[in-house]
C-alpha cells in the first residue's frame, strides 16, 4: 500500500492502478476495462465510471492485486500530487541498476 | 559457521511447503491480498512500487562461498541480475515474481538459508560486528551467542505476534560497528572475573521516533542471557502498545515507563521465573554452537609481507586501496578487506550476480570460505593474509569492486528511496549519487577522513539518517522532494541522534551544502587528525548553520 493516496474529486480525470498479482508488475485499467502493463494505452475515467470501474476492479483481486485511483491528465498523461511517485511507478527507478551500470 | 542439524532442515523445509500452498491459494483467488499479505510478510516478501520484493535473512551477515553463489543465481535466474545489500545485514531483490518465490526459497533451503522473520512482528535477523571472529580489539567472538539468540528467536510461539518488529544487535568489541544503541535490544559482550557476559541496552531505535538505548544492566552472566531476554520480551509483549503503531516500539515503552521503572519490571519479571521454565542453557550447548565458529587455521606468519609491500610500491592504485578497505586482524600476517559496494555514481549497496560469484571465488580461494555483509552496505572477506591481497585486490578490480572508500565520504548508508520502495516520500539513491561525485577525487576525500553520510527517503529512517554524522532525510512538500539535514548523529558506542540544521533543501541544492558543511568543517578542525564528528561535537551545528543558511 502506497504511503499516500490523495482523494480525488469524481470530476477528476483517473485511472484505475494495481499489480499483477503472479509478477508483480504494475497495470492500469484500459478504457475497455482490461488490464494493461503499458503506461500508454491506460483508460481515463470519471465520475461514476471511475467509482464502477474501480469496484471492478476490486472484484478481480486474484489476477490483481491493490487497485487505486490514479490521477491522469485526460489525455492520460500522470498528473496530480503524486506525480513523482507514479511516474517513477510507471516508468521504473529513475537509475540504471544491475548490470547495465556496471 | 553454523551448519543446520536435522531438525533446522526440516522447519525451514516445511516453510517452504507451507508457503507454496499460500501462494498456489493467493494465485488461484482462493485467498485475497488482506488474508495473503500477513503470510507473504511472515516469509519476507513485500510488494513495492515496481514490483514484489524478497528479503532473503543472512544471520549476523556471515556467508560463504556456497551462498553466495546461490544468492547470485538467483538473481541470475529470477531477478534482474543483482541484489540489494541491507542496513540489517540481509539481502534484497527487487524484482522477484511471486509465482517463483517458493522455487526461490527452495534454491536457498539448499545452501541453509531463508527468509523467515525477515519482516512481520517479530525477533527479526540478529545482527553483529562484521569483524567479528577478526578483529583485534574484540574481547571474544560474538557470533555463537548471535546464533544461539537466532536459534531461541526463531519460531519462538510466544513472541511471533509481538506489539511491533523486534532488532537485536550483538558485539563484543569496544568500538561498537554493529550500531547496538539504536536497536530494541543491543548487546555488549563483557568478561568479568572470568565469567562472559552481555551489557543489555533497550529501546533504541531510528523511525519517526529517534531514541538511544537505555542501559538496563550492566551483566548479565551468558548462562543467565535467555532467560534474561525472555523478561524484556514478556515485558515488551504485556506492556507494548498496539493501538497505535507508531507508539509500538519498545523505545517508546522504555521511554514512557522511564527506564529505572522499566528495568525495575523486567528484574520483576525474570525473578518471578519459575526453575523449571528457564532455559539456563547448559554449558556442553554452548560449546557446541562455539564449536562451529572455531577460528580456521591460520598458517604461522610474520607481522609485515614483503609480498604486501613491494605491491604497494609498484601500484599506487593498490598501496591506496590498501590504506583505506583495510582493517587490523587479531593473527599476524593477516587482515580484513571491506569489499566496498559503493562505487562513485554507483548504486549503494548493489552487487550483480558476476560480482556476487567473483567475492565467491575470493573467499574460498583465499578468505577460509567465509564473508560478511556489513550493515553499512558492503561486504567483507574477514581473514585474508597480506600475502594474497594484491591477487585479491586485482580481481576485485577487475570486477569493479576495488573502490577505495571505507568509511569515507562516498561510502554512504544509502536506502532505496522512491525509485523502489512504497513508503518513501522521496529519492535517496540520485542525492547519494550525486554527493559522490562531488567528492570523487581521492586526495579530497582522504582529506576530509571518516565521515559517515547517511540518506534515508522517508522518515522511517532505513538509511539510517538519525544517525550519519550527515544524516540526510527525504521529505515530499507539495509533490515535490525536500531534503532535511541533520548533523552530529553516530552510531557507534557514542551513539548520538543528529540534529536537524535549519530548513529543507531542495534536491539540486543538497550536493552543494554537503560540500559546503565540509569545507567549513576543513577550515575549523584543529587539525587533520580532528574528525569530522569530533569537530562538529566540539563546535557545535551552529557554525555549519551560519554557512549554508548565512546567504538567506
Amino acid at each position: 500500500m502506497t504511503s499516500v493516496r490523495p482523494k480525488l474529486k469524481p470530476e477528476t480525470p483517473k485511472t484505475v492502478t494495481a499489480w499483477n498479482t503472479a509478477t508483480g508488475n504494475v497495470v492500469w485499467l484500459r478504457a475497455d476495462e482490461t488490464w494493461t502493463e503499458d503506461a500508454s494505452e491506460l483508460g481515463v475515467f470519471t465520475g461514476e465510471a471511475a467509482d464502477a470501474a474501480l469496484e471492478k476492479a476490486k472484484t478481480q483481486e486474484g489476477a490483481i492485486t491493490d487497485p487505486y485511483f490514479m490521477e491522469v491528465t485526460v489525455d492520460g498523461k500522470v498528473a496530480g500530487r503524486e506525480s513523482l511517485r507514479e511516474s517513477i511507478r510507471a516508468n521504473g527507478p529513475t537509475v540504471p541498476y544491475g548490470v547495465i551500470i556496471r | 559457521m553454523y551448519r543446520y542439524d536435522e531438525f533446522d532442515a526440516q522447519i525451514v523445509k516445511e516453510r517452504v511447503d507451507q508457503f507454496r500452498g499460500q501462494v498456489e491459494r493467493r494465485l488461484s483467488g482462493e485467498i485475497l491480498e488482506d488474508e495473503f499479505k500477513p503470510l507473504r510478510l511472515q516469509n519476507g516478501v513485500y510488494l513495492q512500487l515496481h514490483a514484489y520484493m524478497l528479503r532473503v535473512a543472512i544471520p549476523y551477515g556471515q556467508l560463504n562461498a556456497a551462498r553466495m553463489r546461490k544468492l547470485a543465481k538467483i538473481a541470475r535466474d529470477y531477478d534482474r541480475g543483482y541484489g540489494h545489500m541491507t542496513t540489517r545485514q540481509n539481502i534484497q531483490y527487487n524484482w522477484v515474481a511471486l509465482k517463483d518465490i517458493p522455487d526461490v526459497l527452495e534454491e536457498l533451503a539448499e545452501v541453509e538459508m531463508h527468509a523467515i522473520q525477515t519482516s512481520g512482528n517479530c525477533i527479526r535477523n540478529v545482527t553483529s560486528d562484521h569483524f567479528a571472529g577478526a578483529t583485534k580489539d574484540e574481547i571474544m567472538d560474538p557470533r555463537p551467542w548471535c546464533e544461539i539468540i537466532r536459534q531461541w528467536s526463531t519460531f519462538h510461539p510466544e513472541f511471533a505476534f509481538l506489539p511491533r518488529k523486534f532488532k537485536i544487535a550483538v558485539t563484543a568489541a569496544e568500538h561498537d560497528r554493529a550500531a547496538i544503541r539504536v536497536h530494541d535490544i543491543g548487546l555488549h559482550m563483557r568478561e568479568r572475573d572470568g565469567v562472559v557476559g552481555f551489557e543489555v541496552h533497550v529501546g533504541g531505535g531510528q523511525g519517526r521516533t529517534p531514541i538511544i538505548a537505555a542501559m538496563v544492566n550492566e551483566f548479565v552472566p551468558e548462562t543467565e542471557i535467555l532467560d534474561y531476554l525472555e523478561a524484556i520480551m514478556r515485558v515488551y509483549n504485556r506492556f507494548g502498545r498496539r493501538d497505535n503503531k507508531y507508539k509500538a516500539r519498545i523505545k517508546i515503552l522504555v521511554s514512557e515507563t522511564g527506564a529505572e521503572e522499566f528495568t525495575r519490571l523486567v528484574e520483576e519479571e525474570y525473578a518471578a521465573q519459575q526453575e523449571s521454565e528457564k532455559i539456563a542453557l547448559p554449558q556442553a550447548e554452548i560449546d557446541r554452537i562455539n564449536a562451529y565458529f572455531a577460528p580456521p587455521e591460520f598458517a604461522e606468519k610474520p607481522e609485515t609481507s614483503d609480498a604486501f609491500e613491494r605491491a604497494k610500491a609498484a601500484d599506487p592504485a593498490f598501496a591506496n586501496w590498501a590504506k583505506v578497505n583495510l582493517h587490523p586482524h587479531k593473527v599476524a600476517g593477516y587482515t580484513s578487506v571491506t569489499i566496498s559496494l559503493k562505487p562513485i555514481a554507483g548504486l549503494a549497496g548493489d552487487a550483480t550476480d558476476g560480482q556476487m560469484a567473483v567475492m565467491a571465488h575470493l573467499a574460498e580461494t583465499y578468505g577460509f570460505d567465509d564473508i560478511r555483509v556489513t550493515h553499512a552496505q558492503n561486504v567483507v572477506l574477514p581473514h585474508v593474509a597480506l600475502d594474497d591481497l594484491y591477487d585479491v585486490y586485482r580481481e576485485l578490480d577487475a570486477a569493479g569492486l576495488a573502490t577505495a572508500n571505507e568509511s569515507l565520504i562516498t561510502d554512504m548508508i544509502v536506502c532505496p528511496g522512491l525509485d523502489y520502495c512504497n513508503l518513501a516520500n522521496a529519492r535517496s539513491i540520485p542525492v547519494g549519487q550525486e554527493i559522490q561525485k562531488v567528492f570523487a577525487d581521492p586526495a579530497y576525500e582522504q582529506d576530509i577522513g571518516k565521515l559517515h553520510v547517511n540518506i534515508s527517503g522517508c522518515i522511517n529512517a532505513c538509511g539510517h539518517h538519525h544517525v550519519g554524522h550527515i544524516g540526510i532525510l527525504g521529505v515530499d512538500r507539495k509533490g515535490e522532494e525536500y531534503y532535511q539535514i541533520s548533523l552530529g548523529g553516530r552510531a557507534d558506542e557514542k551513539a548520538a541522534v543528529g540534529q536537524i540544521i535549519g530548513k529543507a533543501l531542495r534536491h539540486e541544492e543538497v550536493p552543494g551544502a554537503v560540500k559546503t558543511i565540509v569545507d567549513t568543517y576543513r577550515d575549523l578542525r584543529i587539525s587533520a587528525d580532528e574528525k569530522f564528528i569530533d569537530a562538529v561535537e566540539r563546535l557545535g551545528v551552529e557554525p555549519f548553520q551560519e554557512a549554508i543558511y548565512a546567504a538567506d
